[in-house]
């Protein structure tokens, strides 16, 4: 289940970052202050929560498995 | 290679990788792929982003960038303009300032941090420019200030030893001290004329009006003094 919920996130993440790197790349074709604008709310933006999420997803993970191995640990004690 | 060149580069290639994590997700549960997740998400796009920055602040300081506004259009054009009296169009016509970087180089603050306060008020420009109200007259901020001309002329011999600028003592002091306004003390007090643009005939007759990023960079640099008139 977390690896599910890990995957899902990375795809997300994937998602996001993909499409603010084409913003970027779209601003840097195009030479006008309008395209520094796109660059920093489009692609900026897009980039930051992929990040973000990414980050988050690193974490959350590592807080799952932190929970899930004392239950595993008793298990084998048992 | 050009910088532009690495950055679209990193970029294609991070757009890759990041497509085939969106693809195959499951890739991150061997080591290689957690590495090649850091990397397409983490490592490369902050690698991106920051030098995407950097190369749309290179960018904001050309020539083609500033005139690329139809509120600065006719700025532009008065850089073409056939009027040797014309302060800004001698300026770009004698390669006194790099053409492909006129704008700049007259109008950023030669101050601590003006190159950043400058592009700050160009995020206020394209501000007013989307959401205010863009004024009927363009004016500057602050009155102009010497130091932006004497980023250049300071120290050049025409500048120092000039008949006007030592015609008494103190006036070069003065100048130099920004006491004496170079623009607006009248001895060079002709700038942009954008209401006189309709009756002006353009240098050279034959380049598109207004198309000042256009621009043969500093390599007639020699030709610039070539009428002798010129009091740098």
């Amino acid at each position: 289940m977390a690896k599910t919920s890990m995957e899902k996130r990375l795809r997300i993440a994937s998602v996001l970052v993909a499409l603010g790197l084409l913003a970027e790349l779209g601003s840097l074709l195009w030479s006008h202050p309008t395209a520094f604008i796109f660059f920093l709310i489009g692609g900026g933006l897009l980039i930051g929560i992929g990040v973000l999420f990414y980050l988050y997803s690193l974490v959350s993970t590592g807080e799952a498995a932190a929970q899930t191995e004392p239950e595993e640990v008793a298990d084998n004690g048992n | 290679m050009p910088w532009s060149t690495t950055l679209i580069a990193i970029i294609l290639v991070a757009i890759a990788l990041t497509v085939l994590l969106a693809a195959r997700p499951s890739l991150t549960i061997t080591k290689a792929g957690k590495i090649l997740a850091f990397l397409s998400l983490f490592i490369f796009p902050i690698m991106a982003g920051t030098m995407g920055v950097f190369e749309h602040i290179e960018r904001s300081k050309s020539t083609e960038f500033c005139t690329s506004c139809h509120v600065m259009e006719d700025y532009g054009k008065s850089l073409r303009v056939d009027d040797f009296s014309s302060l800004p169009a001698t300026h770009f016509q004698y390669n006194r300032v790099p053409r492909d970087r006129a704008c700049y180089t007259c109008h950023t603050d030669y101050a601590m941090y003006g190159d950043f306060r400058s592009k700050l008020r160009g995020l206020k420009h394209v501000y007013v420019q989307y959401l205010g109200t863009v004024p009927q007259e363009v004016k500057l901020y602050t009155p102009y200030n010497n130091r932006e001309c004497l980023h250049c002329h300071a120290g050049a011999r025409g500048f120092e030893e000039g008949a006007t600028h030592t015609a008494e003592e103190g006036r070069l002091q003065a100048i130099k001290s920004n006491q004496m306004s170079c623009m607006t003390s009248g001895c060079h007090d002709m700038s942009h004329n954008i209401k006189g643009l309709k009756d002006a005939t353009f240098w050279p007759a034959t380049a598109k009006q207004g198309d000042a990023g256009d621009t043969g960079g500093a390599s007639d640099a020699g030709a610039s003094n070539e009428t002798g008139k010129e009091d740098r």
